[in-house]
């Protein structure tokens, strides 16, 4: 059957087409690098439950992302589950549109100069998406935070540049969406949160 | 004389707009349906709206994938436009099916974005494109025909 040029020309197209989902599917089939506790968690990380715990979970989050929002009380539940047997440590992955979500990163960082970091995270998470510029200088007082110090920190380029080495991590271990978490060096593929819990426990009991 | 071929030239070049933006969908939709089903995350440009959205039981209607729904109508699109490109009796022929898939997809995506944004609260920038790049379809494949009623 003799095909018009045209058709010849839609047939290149869709040949070119079904080449680039080939090399990508080959792409996306590689498997995933396993990152050491070290690179995950640096020392000056925020953590939760045992630092010698052989399991070791790392969230890139972001305090004003619906997802991040509905996976916290995932996380508090592993952790009250696991705090002797695991490790958790919360990075910091503010998404830029999401506009209080360096704010927000700023005001945790600010909060743990303080000691108050966890106060701070949890504070900011119950906010749930309703974070604005007054939800900062309430938590201040509800936290009984030193207000100076507080707001000097929340400027500081040191704070600043702590949230953004953390960013830089998160782009270099493949981070590219809300929550990300990290089991045992390993990035998680979840379809629901309650994958998660199944994975720790998994990790846990030494199955994984 | 004149006018007739310059519509039957847009008619083509119509054609050829639809087969590339329906291509462009049969990416988009392999893209997210290949992190929905591998559980792997998606570049998303509204932060964790892809992954709250391919984790709602919203996302699935009769346990299928939208993005597999998705897929399968851009695939038939593309088959479509490029059946048209065939000859002249076929470009006439199909034309209403295109404009019936079309149809088809702006429902779908219509129902979806509702779904994304008042019942899963979280909106996939994938899906946002799809929608829009369904409607663009829909709109040209409409003004094709149109076009193919004057020439006729």
């Amino acid at each position: 059957m003799k095909l018009a040029p045209e058709s010849k020309l839609f047939l290149s197209i869709i040949a070119v087409t079904v080449a680039i989902v080939g090399i990508a599917a080959v792409a996306l089939t590689k498997p995933a690098p396993v990152y050491t506790r070290y690179d995950l968690i640096p020392s000056d990380a925020h953590t939760l439950g045992s630092l010698s715990a052989p399991v070791y979970l790392v969230e890139f989050s972001d305090f004003e992302c619906p997802a991040c929002i509905s996976a916290k009380p995932i996380v508090d539940d592993i952790l009250k589950t696991y705090g002797g047997k695991l490790l958790y440590a919360y990075r910091y992955y503010p998404l830029a549109q999401h506009p209080f979500a360096q704010k927000a990163a700023q005001a945790a960082q600010a909060a743990g100069l303080q000691g108050k970091f966890w106060d701070m995270y949890a504070l900011l998470f119950a906010q749930g998406e309703t974070l604005s510029d007054a939800t900062f200088s309430k938590l201040v007082t509800q936290l009984d935070l030193n207000p100076d110090k507080f707001s000097s920190d929340f400027m500081s380029e040191s704070v600043k540049q702590r949230i953004l080495k953390d960013v830089n991590d998160g782009n270099r271990f493949g981070v590219n969406a809300t929550p990300t978490f990290f089991l045992n060096g390993k990035k998680l593929e979840l379809s629901s949160y309650d994958q998660l819990k199944t994975a720790v426990d998994a990790a846990v009991k030494g199955l994984k | 004389m004149m006018k007739h071929m310059k519509n039957d030239q847009r008619v083509i070049v119509l054609n050829r707009i639809i087969f590339i933006l329906s291509l462009i969908g049969v990416l988009m939709a392999t893209y997210v349906l290949q992190s929905w089903i591998r559980h792997a995350s998606i570049v998303c440009l509204t932060g964790g709206g892809c992954t709250l959205v391919a984790k709602s039981r919203y996302s699935y209607p009769f346990g299928i994938p939208v993005p597999a729904v998705g897929l399968a109508g851009y695939t038939m699109l593309t088959i479509l436009t490029f059946l048209r490109t065939m000859n002249e009796g076929l470009r006439t022929k199909l034309l209403p099916w295109v404009i019936g898939m079309g149809l088809f997809g702006v429902c779908f995506v219509s129902w979806f974005t509702y779904t994304e944004l008042f019942l899963i609260k979280g909106v996939c920038t994938w899906c946002a494109v799809s929608a829009v790049n369904m409607v663009i379809i829909f709109l040209l494949a409409v003004i094709s025909s149109h076009m193919q009623k004057r020439i006729a």
